[in-house]
């Protein structure tokens, strides 16, 4: 047996630790930014998903709305219920807005005429000067959290009420 | 020149059809035996320097025809055992009976090498590494499916269900692979897509499982890029045999309630019955299995249904002939991705990997798959035989989505035509032709055939205490009737005792091929979309190519009760296919499979297999460093490792025996993939991989017992993206054996 109690221990070790654990949304281990996305008015029918994202500068055309977008591919945040948590993985740095972004159905092209798809359902506005978006800065290796909006179906803009478009 | 045509074609037909003088020929039949009397199942008997051998069957009896008259000499081998040198007298239209009793040796070596050489070579050490997993070990280990026991194999990975022998193939989501797998010789890659089908044969109907690591085309072509696993499928035994397997078992809950996706714990279990009935002119085995699994996570349910048989029939002393096939139907649902935040109730978590996104619920493939094969071998003299076969493998899969149904037909239709000689005691040579057709029937993959013809030759050499190896083949390719692509795959290998006295002595092995893999019709004719962008064919891929390098030493006994194995591996690859992101002005994104990875893959591999109390307690310790260097043709900038290839792979294992008891336990580790593909697209989150399996056995007459507890730590773990790995199963097996 002494073979076996050579390796075991060693192999509890190894196994009881790591391994894939349980990651809130606003996890510690998070490098972006995170907080809570409230909804309003009446969920569309065509309604795909809500995503969240974020620039580094205020876009000025539409190719700067999808080419410049953090992420390039989004996740989706849940809207059935009236409030949900929400978290975007970012590289460090400051950035100008942050969009909550509805989809409509139908596939997108990572290209300007994905905007015919998208509305902008809310953005996070500077705390002191609600009229104008936040500006929030990801440190290294931490996340910036708390930054809380609103997204309101019943007010969805398109994105030529932010940028200029030429399709 | 007329005249000499006539004269060859007059041999051909001689050879192949014509009656064959057994003057001066008897026959050799006995029984080999443990030390305590009982019987030895597929021990291996062999008259040296001839193509005369078998395998014992179920009761440890064994019989040679067409043995030349005179003092013979026999060699007797089987794993666990000593090999056993004897001569026995036998007259021309006798025969002669001779019980063998071999002694306890729990670090022989195997005693028979087929698959390096497509002929058996008995007692030789291949030049290439050679893994080899025994019908006890299989049993042992109380899987359900053949790639379980696989993959205890020293570097074996099996990455989602994708083979990886020493890195060779990363994961490519099914679309080929570089490992070929053959059932009892006969390539088994599907013809359209050129996966694996590891569940075409019940697990209690194989055998036990040969590895060849390297590169193997200068043999097998196509697809044994990175190497070969042949399953060889059980011998019909004389007399009549069943056996009932029965299984069930549950799957272990998420170790954290966050995740928890179930109120009641998943459930599995199967059925298995087999039986035959065999003398010495014909024989015949039939099984049947049914198994269902409620899955370890959401929407992982799956039935499978399978049927399997073969037929041996023996019209004369030197003439052989085998009939296999099988049939499975499966029906399994498809966890496309984990889900990710937003995509399921998430429960305030990034991601929830027990669960799915919702938006591919009901995702699930219909698959039907099978195979025919028919084998004559034909035993022309003691120093010549051939070998021909035939086979048709079909595979048939609906993959039901949401978005969209897809299907595919694939046949695979294969003919091979081998001689074995052997010239003198020193020499054996193995020639062959192989044609394969496969073609394939499809909305994502079209219509498309592609043809194959190859030719073969290998000679073994021995000179003096060294073996010499060299051989080469020549395959020739057409996809759908348009121009010929030819391949040469040459190697050569030598292997050197370094230890005269011992017969289980250490050696030294030495090899350098030249592998290569034809691109699928799946790769080339693809037309699908993937992550939300179409992918584009791309008829005009070529083959992958490859040069292997490996220089190994098997050391004699070490301490009395230890033996190591150690190889250095060196493979320089080009042409790799890998998918291609292309930008198309002015915003069109399209992803296409191209030729544009260089790639290297070096590292060692070694192995120790203790006995520390014989009979009772066996260890096994694997480790293997991969070092992979990946870079794109044309792209100065590009470098980094191939993806999902870890730098460790370690695999260590325990087994002790107390009477009718028996325990056993496993441990993997793989370390995290230093890269994946698609990063940037895809969920990042890998770990290292870190399993424990325990295991226990019972047996008393023709009950056997048996508990599995795999991944018994239920570690959480990933190997490729948004993708869980098996977490903790309980199985309990019963056996009947009659």
């Amino acid at each position: 047996m002494r073979w076996l109690c050579l390796w075991a221990p060693v192999a509890l070790v190894a196994a009881c630790g790591g391994g894939l654990q349980p990651e809130p949304i606003c996890a510690s281990t998070l490098v972006g930014a995170c907080g809570t996305l409230r909804f309003r008015g009446t969920i569309p029918d065509s309604t795909d998903n809500v995503f969240i994202a974020a620039y580094v500068n205020f876009p000025q055309t539409c190719t700067d709305l999808i080419n410049n977008r953090r992420p390039v591919i989004p996740g989706s945040v849940p809207y059935t219920d009236s409030i949900a948590d929400y978290s975007v993985a970012l590289d460090p740095g400051t950035y100008h807005w942050l969009v909550a972004v509805w989809k409509k159905e139908g596939p997108l092209t990572l290209s300007p005429a994905d905007t015919a798809l998208l509305r902008v359902a809310g953005y996070y506005r500077n705390p002191a000067d609600t009229t104008q978006p936040g500006v929030f800065t990801v440190p290294n290796g931490a996340a910036a959290g708390d930054l809380d909006f609103t997204a309101d179906f019943d007010h969805l803009r398109p994105a030529t009420d932010f940028v200029t478009c030429t399709l | 020149m007329h005249t000499v045509v006539i004269r060859a074609s007059a041999l051909a037909v001689a050879l192949l059809l014509g009656p064959v003088c057994l003057h001066g020929q008897g026959l050799v039949r006995g029984a080999v035996r443990g030390p305590q009397g009982e019987a030895i199942a597929g021990a291996s008997v062999v008259v040296p320097g001839t193509t005369l051998s078998t395998r014992t069957d179920l009761s440890g009896r064994f019989r040679i025809p067409s043995v030349p008259a005179g003092a013979v000499r026999l060699l007797v081998g089987a794993m666990g055992f000593a090999r056993a040198d004897t001569t026995v007298s036998l007259t021309g239209g006798d025969s002669t009976t001779v019980d063998i009793t071999l002694a306890f040796a729990p670090l022989s070596l195997p005693p028979v090498d087929i698959v390096s050489n497509k002929v058996p070579h008995f007692g030789d050490r291949p030049p290439t590494s050679v893994a080899q997993v025994t019908e006890q070990e299989i049993q042992r280990r109380a899987v359900g499916t053949i790639d379980e026991a696989i993959e205890h194999v020293p570097a074996i990975q099996f990455v989602n269900g994708q083979i990886n022998i020493r890195g060779s193939t990363g994961y490519v989501q099914g679309l080929n692979s570089r490992v070929l797998m053959t059932v009892d010789g006969i390539p088994m890659n599907q013809g359209d897509r050129g996966g694996i089908s590891w569940d075409l044969l019940a697990v209690d109907d194989i055998e036990s499982v040969e590895v060849l690591k390297g590169a193997g085309s200068s043999l097998y072509g196509s697809a044994a890029f990175g190497g070969v696993v042949n399953l060889t499928t059980r011998e019909i035994p004389n007399g009549t045999h069943a056996q009932v397997r029965v299984t069930g078992g549950a799957f272990g809950d998420p170790p954290h309630s966050v995740w928890r996706f179930r109120d009641e714990a998943g459930l599995h279990g199967s059925a298995d019955v087999s039986a035959s009935y065999g003398n010495n002119l014909l024989g015949g085995r039939i099984s049947g299995g049914q198994r269902h699994s409620d899955g370890y996570r959401e929407q992982d349910g799956r039935d499978h249904t399978h049927v399997a048989g073969k037929a041996r029939w023996q019209p004369a002393e030197n003439l052989r002939v085998d009939l296999s096939g099988s049939w499975a139907v499966d029906r399994y649902d498809i966890p496309l991705s984990w889900c990710n935040r937003g995509e399921c109730d998430d429960r305030g978590q990034v991601y929830q990997p027990y669960m799915i996104d919702t938006s591919e619920s009901g995702a699930r493939t219909d698959s039907r798959k099978g195979y025919l094969a028919a084998v004559i071998r034909r035993t022309v003299s003691p120093k010549l035989a051939w070998v021909g076969r035939g086979s048709w493998l079909r595979t048939h899969f609906i993959d039901v989505r949401r978005s969209a149904t897809e299907y595919g037909i694939g046949d695979r239709f294969g003919a091979e035509l081998r001689l074995e000689s052997h010239p003198d005691s020193a020499r054996t040579v193995v020639v062959g032709a192989e044609g394969t057709l496969s073609d394939v029937t499809s909305d994502i993959f079209g219509s498309h055939s592609q043809s194959e013809f190859a030719a073969y030759g290998q000679s073994d050499q021995r000179v003096g205490p060294v073996r010499l190896s060299g051989g080469a083949r020549l395959d020739l390719m057409a996809v759908d009737g348009g121009s010929l692509t030819a391949f040469a795959s040459p190697r050569i290998g030598v292997t050197i005792p370094t230890d005269h006295r011992a017969r289980d002595g250490g050696v030294l092995r030495a090899s350098v091929g030249r592998g290569f893999r034809a691109p699928t019709m799946a790769e080339r004719f693809v037309r699908t979309v993937a992550l939300g962008f179409q992918v584009v064919p791309n008829p005009t891929l070529r083959p992958e190519q490859a040069w292997s390098f490996e220089v190994g030493h098997i050391s004699p006994p070490l301490f009395g009760f230890m033996r190591l194995d150690a190889a250095a591996f060196w493979t320089e690859a080009r042409d790799l296919i890998e998918p291609q992101v292309l930008l198309i002005p002015p915003d069109t994104i399209l992803i296409q499979l191209q030729n544009v990875v260089r790639a290297r893959l070096a590292g060692i591999d070694a192995s120790i297999v203790a006995a520390p109390i014989p009979q009772r307690l066996t260890a096994t310790l694997g480790y293997t460093y991969l070092d992979t260097h990946r870079r794109v043709t044309n792209d100065s900038a590009s470098g980094g490792p191939l993806a999902f290839r870890p730098r460790h792979l370690l695999t260590v294992g325990t087994d002790y025996t107390m009477g009718a008891f028996g325990l056993g336990a496993d441990y993997r580790f793989g370390s995290r993939p230093e890269s994946i593909e698609l990063e940037g697209f895809v969920d990042p989150r890998r770990v290292a991989m870190n399993v424990l399996d325990l295991r226990g056995t019972w047996h008393r007459g023709p009950v056997e017992l048996r508990v599995l507890a795999a991944n018994v730590l239920n570690y959480v773990y990933n190997l490729v993206p948004e993708t869980l790995a098996p977490v903790r199963t309980i199985t309990l097996t019963a056996v009947w054996t009659h």
